[in-house]
């Protein structure tokens, strides 16, 4: 029961009363010092020293995402789920007591395009979990009972997930989106294609593709940065390195030439769940913080355009908001709401009405001084504490970025000028032939989903992937 | 129910550590205005920004049939206009300042969150001063906002099956006292709240003799001694709100309830009444329900889920509250696995620990999770206003947070048993089932 729930918060304009309108500087935000190395099998190591409380925060990525499942989507994750179900020299058990007892956290995930480790331990467990951890990402066993309880529990959580529209909307946003490019593989997997799995293809794909070469590791504590050097060139010296796959090269293509609708039927719907976009961009381009300002204006907070009209104004939805899903190679331009089956035709008109509204009225100075300050003021509690820090130091590993970009941070959204924001909405914001997915009861909402592009149709009890 | 607040901050073997000199009782300085509106201020320069957060103490406990919800609601209405900042200004001020809010409404409090840059503490002394003192009803507001609601209590229900079967159990298990009802209420009482109803809570349980405040960050005690002397200390007090009167009976025997929904495998929701967070036998079952399963050594996902692979995925709770509320066990069946199965496997866990306790390992593991736990929460300012904020309202006192290690300390094998066997009879607890087939 929160005032307001989204993925992402986001801005506006107004007058106000006493208070001066002048842009902010107080909240100048520098990254705090790290090291940065790589040991002669190719891995990098980042290392950040904290001493705020007695714990080490690690973060590691792998290249080794849904983008390498080839024909068995849900590889990679379930890979990367069963890292923690042996190793060579620990068992299941011993590893879950292990980290237990310590009171310590550990997760392994697989995503679109990579995998990844992230763990939180006291100080003085760390000679007890750090090679637990190394052994999970080098060592790990996949022995064949732990291997088939843990697919067993994946075959049920795709069905399980179907509850929940706004859980699984991505997913069918990805393969409608982005069709056959290997962005739209379905990271869960499907239950017809989890099914054939068998855990020698999760040793050939933890081969191919857990190499040094291309991972990182961040460790971000209270610890002294040379002598943890010393202990990561020990534990990770001797990971071997192998000729690395090729890995995702090409770029999406994508198929906006029309508009298009996905329609999700679920018979038992009471409100329909909805996502509208178009192409996006990579993470590396470098218009992203004029991208951030723009869209912290239009969907990326509370006050933001799209939040007034469908909620504010109109209490149509408890929340709509807009970002951007950027990937290495390419990325979408995403909203997000969901309403009613009763009013989903408003709510698909006001939507519409605000993404005309960017591209026909400017950009005033108030609106775009709000989302500078907005921005500039919330960045430090981002960075706080070490588990934050060490995302962040693995997220600048795969997608090339660096310190900078905390740094400048300030400097760069103040240098958005009301011009550059214009700019950015004409070249990056949508115009037209929109993609739509929405997930409801088809027999309420499709007549209204056929006024915005050709339907396809599907059932939520099927297969992500089958009839579109 | 996930909306609820967990309690995640505890405080053990600071003794010693390099915590001590940043953030102990001594840290925190308090003082309470005329009018009954209590401070507590945590400076904490790590970061240029600052936080407050404002516990009013009411919730849907204070509600009544005919107004359920409303407590909730009126969270919401907060954020609608008041005197001097009107509809949509109190937004748009603070993120046009660098700052962000948000709110949440529980059974017992409805607490409304801050964030902004340091530099801006007279500001937001000035928004909040302002919407206490002086909220308007504007009838548009009302109206536009109940559908947000409506919206909400749609949404909820429409993404987890949890929400329907949390909501069937509590009507079940509470037959008197207003824990009876969901937090955002009965869809046709969101249709039906008045303006008067509004206005009235407002100035029952809007006072600031009903709130705590809590500020966190690059700030110095002086600056919010001053600023709540300016801003907040003319608004008057009022006379305190009603104490529920209500006590549930005890419950004399086992209560089920079925819900039908399409789902792929039956969610089962087994629900135990339980005393107060005040209450001495607090930190015993707290113990306990890190035991039953956190992590996957513990007692439940050891067994259930991993050994015998009956559900595929478990978990307890044990919500903070004024009155007796519950301590919960949620379990998602695994495929064609029956609900009473999981059930019974979930009962012969929890006879294990009636009949021969947890060992020292379990309890020393307990333990250290909750010092991590409290790490995690001090390391950010936003954790350290949430903890200090939570002890202080549910506990009575914020200094019971630096109490904990003992507390927790003093938590014997044996009282894990006697608490096991006190609370999870039979008699005392609801069994919820929220399946497709509903008939056979």
């Amino acid at each position: 029961m929160r005032k307001y729930q989204c993925l992402i918060i986001a801005v506006a304009a107004f007058a106000f009363v006493s208070f001066s309108v002048k842009a902010q500087n107080a909240a100048k935000y520098q990254l705090p010092k790290y090291a940065k190395f790589q040991l002669a099998n190719g891995l990098t190591v980042y290392l950040m020293e904290k001493h705020t409380v007695p714990v080490i925060s690690v973060s590691a990525i792998i290249p080794a995402g849904a983008v390498d499942d080839g024909s068995n989507a849900g590889l990679a994750s379930l890979t990367a789920e069963c890292l923690t179900c042996g190793t060579k020299d620990y068992t299941k058990k011993q590893i879950e007591e292990a980290f237990d007892f310590a009171g310590a956290d550990y997760n392994t995930y697989g995503s679109k395009e990579f995998s990844g480790l992230s763990a939180r331990l006291a100080v003085k467990d760390e000679d007890k979990l750090l090679p637990i951890i190394k052994e999970m990402l080098v060592d790990a066993a996949f022995n064949d009972s732990d291997f088939i309880k843990e697919k067993r529990r994946t075959l049920a959580n795709l069905d399980q997930a179907k509850e929940s529209p706004g859980q699984v909307i991505t997913l069918y946003w990805d393969k409608f989106f982005y069709g056959n490019h290997a962005y739209g593989n379905v990271e869960s997997g499907t239950v017809s294609s989890v099914t054939p799995i068998t855990s020698v293809d999760l040793k050939i794909f933890y081969k191919t593709y857990y190499n040094p070469q291309g991972s990182a590791i961040a460790l971000v504590g209270d610890f002294n940065t040379a002598d943890m050097k010393k202990k990561m060139e020990t534990l990770f010296g001797d990971w071997t390195k192998t000729n690395m796959p090729s890995t995702l090269t090409s770029n999406p293509t994508y198929n906006i030439n029309i508009a298009r609708v996905l329609l999700v039927n679920k018979d038992d719907a009471k409100e329909t769940t909805l996502l509208i976009g178009t192409k996006g961009v990579a993470r590396n381009n470098p218009d992203y913080i004029p991208l951030q300002v723009v869209n912290t204006i239009f969907g990326g907070r509370f006050t933001s355009w799209l939040n007034e009209e469908l909620r504010v104004k109109s209490g149509l939805t408890y929340g709509a908001s807009s970002y951007f899903d950027y990937k290495k190679n390419g990325g979408a331009f995403l909203i997000s709401t969901h309403t009613a089956n009763q009013t989903t035709a408003p709510t698909l008109e006001k939507t519409m009405e605000v993404v005309n509204r960017l591209q026909t009225l400017p950009i005033d100075d108030t609106t775009l001084m709000s989302a500078k300050n907005y921005m500039i003021g919330l960045f430090p509690p981002r960075f706080q504490s070490s588990n934050q820090l060490a995302g962040l130091l693995t997220g600048m590993f795969w997608y090339g970025y660096d310190e900078s970009y905390i740094n400048n941070f300030e400097a760069n959204v103040n240098a958005v000028t009301v011009a550059k924001a214009e700019d950015i909405i004409h070249k990056y914001f949508p115009k037209d032939n929109l993609q739509f997915v929405l997930i409801g009861k088809s027999s309420d909402i499709k007549n209204i989903a056929a006024k915005y592009g050709a339907v396809t149709e599907v059932q939520i009890k099927d297969d992500i992937g089958k009839g579109f | 129910m996930f909306y609820k607040i967990r309690l995640g901050c505890f405080l053990f073997l600071l003794i010693g550590s390099r915590l001590c000199s940043q953030f102990n009782a001594d840290g925190i300085k308090t003082f309470t205005l005329s009018n009954g509106m209590k401070f507590l201020v945590v400076p904490d320069n790590s970061i240029p920004n600052a936080n407050m957060y404002l516990y009013f103490k009411v919730g849907s406990r204070n509600e009544y049939t005919g107004i359920t919800g409303l407590s909730h609601f009126f969270e919401h209405m907060m954020f609608n206009g008041a005197k001097k900042y009107g509809p949509k200004q109190l937004d748009k001020t603070e993120e046009f300042n660098g700052g962000a809010n948000n709110a949440y409404t529980t059974e017992n409090v409805t607490v409304y969150t801050d964030w902004f840059p340091a530099s801006k503490l007279e500001l937001l002394f000035d928004i909040e001063s302002d919407r206490i003192a002086s909220l308007a009803f504007d009838s548009v507001m009302i109206e536009s906002e109940r559908e947000v609601v409506h919206s909400e209590w749609r949404t909820d229900l429409e993404n987890s099956p949890w929400e329907p079967l949390s909501q069937a159990v509590v009507g079940v298990a509470f037959n008197q006292h207003p824990y009876h009802w969901p937090v955002i209420g009965y869809e046709d009482d969101i249709k039906n709240w008045k303006r008067s109803d509004l206005q009235k809570y407002f100035k029952t349980y809007y006072a600031p003799n009903n709130c705590i405040a809590v500020i966190t960050g690059n700030i110095t005690f002086d600056e919010v001694k001053n600023l709540a002397d300016k801003y907040m200390a003319p608004i008057p007090g009022q006379t305190p709100p009603p104490p529920v009167h209500i006590v549930e009976p005890p419950q004399t025997g086992e209560r089920t309830v079925m819900v039908r929904q399409d789902v792929a495998t039956p969610y089962l929701l087994i629900s135990y009444h339980v005393p107060a967070t005040k209450d001495s036998d607090y930190y015993a079952l707290d113990v306990l329900n890190a035991v039953l399963s956190t992590g996957n050594s513990s007692r439940l996902y050891a067994a259930i889920v991993d050994n015998k692979q009956l559900a595929t995925n478990i978990f307890t709770d044990l919500p903070l509250s004024f009155d007796p509320f519950e301590f919960n066990v949620y379990a998602e069946c695994a495929d064609n696995v029956k609900a009473t199965d999981v059930e019974a496997g979930i009962y012969e866990e929890i006879d294990k620990i009636k009949t021969s306790g947890i060992t020292e390992t379990e309890l020393q593991k307990v333990k250290n999770q909750k010092l991590m736990d409290f790490y995690s929460q001090v390391e950010t300012i936003n954790g350290k206003s949430g903890a200090v904020g939570d002890y202080e309202v549910f506990y009575g006192d914020y200094k019971k947070l630096f109490e904990a290690p003992e507390n927790y300390n003093k938590v014997t094998v044996d009282d894990i048993k006697r608490v096991a066997n006190k609370y999870f009879k039979k008699s005392n607890r609801t069994v919820g089932v929220l399946q497709s087939n509903v008939e056979d």
